[in-house]
């Protein structure tokens, strides 16, 4: 009786599930993004391959896990990786024939002494407004009326003509006179200009106005040059560095780049560029101090408070344990700010009470004890309750046991507690080491990876590997995306590295178990 | 296995706790009981700025036919006007609040699903023109001739015109009444009457002023512009800011540095004064002077402070020190879905007297409009003070190198202010580290 249902309901999930994927593939497909639409295809092919079929037993509780893994980790990953190897970056984010068309229509002026018209956009009668040809009635200044076209300027007869009070046409015989709404949705009235005897354009602006607009930069496609006529002589720029360069002056260029491929210069620069490459050993030395040092900081903490509120004979232990908590409780990124007023070196409260005068966030030294000091309080609470939670399962009979054997408090501690505390707690430190490794809003809350040296302000004293390829990314002097996956790369290759040593340390904790 | 799940526990708290907390700092959004009175034309829109949820940017509605983002601070202006042109062309209008305009502008435009209008600040034109996000907006001759001359000029970029302009801003100097009667004209005297005060025992230092640890190029710049020839970029026969002349360390700019050494080691100047704590020695009465803009002032009135504006003091051996002039302005979307209604709403409604009288009352800056601007200054004495001790500054460069001036530049004074570095040193050193940067770039 149950094995029909079953069936059934596993073929509604299987039937969901690639109706899922075609319904993602049809937005890909329509994205014009191939590649992808086949690998969604591979993918729905290889869910009915498992689940359909009786074979594969394995594969069918291992295939969900290996997708997300494809999907938010190798993939983010490749991206990356790809990324790498381009100039993507502020300047350089379109394509070299958006860059031309761009340069080509942000250089329209508008022609000196020419009048400004008032329009309204029609088309001809009997035609439909949403495809038929665009006509702009215009009226000049002085009252005269005109219909323009693509194929130029024409006066209209003024008779039937209907005009509000500032000129603009409302009606006009063997025209119908677009809505707001309908002249929006005319896409092509942006690439409308009707073509003037000057060489120019009458170009709409919004809705009711038209002037006289005139490109000064044309492009030469058999030589691949942008020559601009608004200087004397014209200015010829050529294509270098995925830039627009005059050809005479490479000091002047247009903003307007385009994305290329770079190949491996990115990590060349890496490894050449001296101040990255010493700023980036000195950012990693920090980086594993940092997360090392706060590790064990707060574990030590955490655990002899524990240690402490373990013992039976201490009272009230429900209210401390709440208070410890606290720290905790606080979001972090509050914490961190009132960390930062309290080291103020002149109004802050640390300096105040103890008649210091320490610049903790403009030096070197002092900035990295102030990071350590506040992740200290922000993170002892945890390795508090996990200490606490290990502490309350390791059973009263083994300390007992080494009691009676005749090991005293320190003994029993360094034998018995801390194997059975480290087997229940190790993992945690390490997960605590990982995700201390990118604490990127304790730095970055407290003191944005600064002090800053003077030889070069983009790499910070208390930076982290994190912070840095995040200035380097979105906040620094020219957002490059290309050159921070670079980093982001090196940083993917060195953790993967560091953690092999502790999966293998992981392992040999659970066979204590 | 169970431990290892009590890990994934632990970590996913971890995040979690990250994630709470990243909500917890959303901004204030406007509430929507007090935008009754606004949308009287409401028939249409939805009368109310959509606000997003914590700080991720607004999804955009595909089915109006015109979205505009801007920052909760102005939306409500905004909004009443948006809603007033969709009733005046029969069509939907949505207004958005953006927690961060030009990043989340410049993403979601990337992929196709940026707004039509932005409102933002002048200096974000460069980046903007560089990544081919905004479109020209061409304003007729005799409208453009309705604005401040210097408003329209942050408006363009290698001569095209970008966008329309509806309020200046730039700092002053905010002095407490009660303890100075009349602001001080040069710098000297500022310091002693200052150093004066402190000694009484009426206050605690001389001045407010944000440095900060890695220091403020925005504040800084107006020390060096005081001297003839001292900036941060020279400028092309045309006026635009030329980025191949940096003169950061220029005689007259190392002349700025050495008063700004001389503040810090007065003590006028302090690295330790930011943004978190600039207001709060002023309003606390802690210092008699604050070099600031128009934001602090609603903060100074709240505090019950007898505060007045005057013109930037002027050091000796040089003028008048000048600040850097920002310049809010609408911009159309270069990839505007609407960029017809775009266009119009931007080039006929912004130059409008009562649409910046709008937006004047919420920003309490100087409207860029002559006209509406005559109408607030015969009224605000404050709008009128901010305006003047802004008559002599400059618009902040626009051009993408400038970007590449923010942090090395800030940091140089930071550590010139701290004493760190000599000014001339400092200074030849971070034009060093610029020009590599704008080569770079």
């Amino acid at each position: 009786m149950t094995k029909p249902i079953a069936l059934a309901i596993k073929w509604v999930l299987i039937i969901a599930t690639l109706a899922g994927i075609l319904w993602i593939a049809a937005k890909l497909a329509a994205a014009g993004n191939v590649t992808a639409v086949v690998i969604a295809g591979l993918v729905g092919m290889g869910i009915l391959a498992v689940y359909a079929t009786r074979r594969a037993v394995p594969l069918k509780y291992l295939v969900p896990g290996l997708i997300f893994m494809a999907l938010f980790q190798l993939f983010p990953v490749l991206y990356t990786a790809n990324l790498s190897l381009t100039n993507y970056g502020d300047g350089h984010l379109n394509t070299k024939e958006q860059s031309i068309s761009d340069i080509i229509a942000q250089s329209v002026r508008e022609v000196p002494n020419t009048p400004r018209y008032k329009m309204s956009v029609a088309t001809k009668e009997g035609d439909s407004v949403t495809t038929g040809d665009l006509v702009l009635l215009l009226t000049k200044p002085d009252g005269s009326t005109f219909v323009g076209d693509k194929t130029g300027l024409k006066p209209l007869d003024a008779a039937g003509v209907e005009k509000t009070p500032v000129g603009k046409i409302t009606k006009a015989p063997g025209y119908s006179i677009l809505n707001a709404r309908q002249v929006n949705a005319r896409k092509d009235l942006q690439s409308l200009a009707v073509p003037t005897s000057d060489g120019g354009g009458v170009k709409p602006v919004g809705l009711s106005e038209a002037f006289e607009g005139k490109s000064s930069v044309s492009y030469d496609a058999k030589a691949d040059r942008l020559t601009d006529t608004s200087t004397q002589p014209p200015t010829v720029y050529e294509p270098r560095d995925a830039r627009w360069v005059n050809t005479a002056d490479a000091s002047q260029s247009f903003p307007q780049g385009w994305k290329e491929g770079i190949g491996l210069s990115n990590y060349t620069r890496i490894l050449t560029d001296d101040t990255i490459r010493s700023g980036f050993i000195k950012i990693f030395i920090w980086n594993v101090v940092f997360a090392v040092v706060s590790v064990l900081s707060t574990f030590l903490l955490g655990m002899l408070i524990a240690l402490l509120f373990n013992d039976p004979r201490l009272r009230g232990k429900a209210i401390y344990r709440s208070l410890l908590i606290l720290p905790y409780a606080l979001p972090g990124f509050v914490t961190a700010l009132v960390w930062k007023g309290m080291f103020n070196q002149d109004y802050g409260i640390i300096n105040q009470t103890l008649g210091l005068s320490i610049d903790w966030l403009g030096t070197d030294f002092g900035a990295k004890a102030a990071i350590l000091i506040t992740n200290l309080w922000l993170g002892f609470p945890y390795m508090f309750i996990v200490c606490t939670g290990a502490l309350q399962s390791i059973p009263q009979d083994v300390r007992e046991a080494a009691t009676i054997d005749g090991a005293n408090a320190f003994r029993t501690l360094r034998s018995i507690i801390m194997p059975l505390l480290l087997v229940a707690v190790g993992p945690l430190l390490l997960a605590s080491f990982a995700f201390n490794f990118n604490n990127f809003g304790l730095i970055y809350l407290l003191t944005k990876g600064g002090p800053f040296s003077g030889v070069d302000t983009s790499i910070g004293s208390s930076d982290l590997l994190i912070t840095y390829a995040y200035r380097l990314a979105f906040s620094g002097t020219a957002p490059n995306y290309g050159f921070a996956a670079a980093v982001s790369v090196v940083i993917f290759l060195l953790v993967a590295l560091m953690s092999i040593p502790g999966f293998r340390r992981t392992k040999a904790l659970e066979e204590v178990n | 296995m169970h431990k290892r799940a009590l890990g994934a526990a632990a970590v996913t708290g971890v995040a979690a706790l990250a994630l709470s907390a990243c909500g917890g700092s959303s901004p204030t959004t406007p509430s929507n009981t007090g935008g009754a009175g606004t949308s009287k034309a409401a028939a249409t829109t939805t009368g109310t700025p959509e606000t997003p949820s914590g700080t991720a940017a607004p999804v955009r509605d595909a089915n109006v036919d015109l979205v505009i983002w801007t920052d909760a601070d102005r939306s409500k202006a905004v909004q009443k006007y948006a809603d007033q042109f969709a009733a005046e062309n029969g069509i939907t209008v949505k207004v958005q609040i953006s927690t961060d305009t030009r990043a989340q502008f410049k993403d979601a435009t990337k992929v196709g699903k940026g707004p039509d209008v932005i409102v933002g600040a002048h200096d974000w034109l460069g980046e903007l023109v560089q990544n081919s996000t905004v479109a020209p907006v061409n304003l007729s001759a005799d409208v453009a001739a309705k604005f401040l001359p210097s408003a329209i000029a942050a408006t363009k970029f290698n001569g095209q015109s970008y966008g329309v302009p509806y309020a200046v801003e730039n700092i002053g100097l905010m002095y407490n009444k009660d303890l100075v009667p009349n602001p001080p004209k040069t710098m000297d005297e500022l310091v002693s009457v200052g150093q004066k005060l402190v000694k009484e025992g009426k206050a605690k230092q001389v001045m407010s002023q944000f440095v900060s640890k890695v220091g403020n190029a925005y504040f800084a710049y107006p020390y060096l512009a005081a001297f003839a020839d001292g900036g941060i970029f020279g400028t092309k026969p045309n006026g635009d800011y030329d980025p191949n002349k940096l003169i950061v360390n220029s005689a007259g700019s190392v002349k700025g540095g050495d008063v700004l050494a001389e503040l810090g080691k007065q003590k006028v100047l302090s690295t330790n004064v930011d943004d978190t704590n600039q207001d709060a020695i002023f309003d606390s009465k802690a210092a008699p002077f604050m070099i600031s803009g128009p934001w602090s002032v609603a903060k100074a009135k709240a505090a019950g402070i007898n505060y007045g504006i005057a013109p930037l003091p002027s050091l000796s051996g040089g003028g008048a020190m000048k600040p850097f002039l920002g310049v809010q302005m609408f911009y159309v979307s270069s990839k505007a879905k609407n960029a017809t209604l775009a266009q119009e709403f931007v080039t006929n409604y912004i130059p409008r007297k009562d649409v910046q009288l709008a937006l004047f009352e919420v920003g309490k800056r100087p409207p860029a409009l002559k006209e509406a601007y005559d109408e607030v200054a015969a009224t605000d004495p404050d709008v009128k003070a901010w305006y003047e001790a802004g008559v002599d500054g400059k618009p902040m460069p626009n051009i993408p190198a400038m970007n590449s001036v923010w942090g090395p530049f800030g940091q140089a004074t930071a550590d010139i202010i701290s004493g760190k570095a000599g000014a001339k040193e400092r200074l030849d050193a971070a034009a060093k580290e610029i020009a590599a940067n704008i080569a770079k770039g």
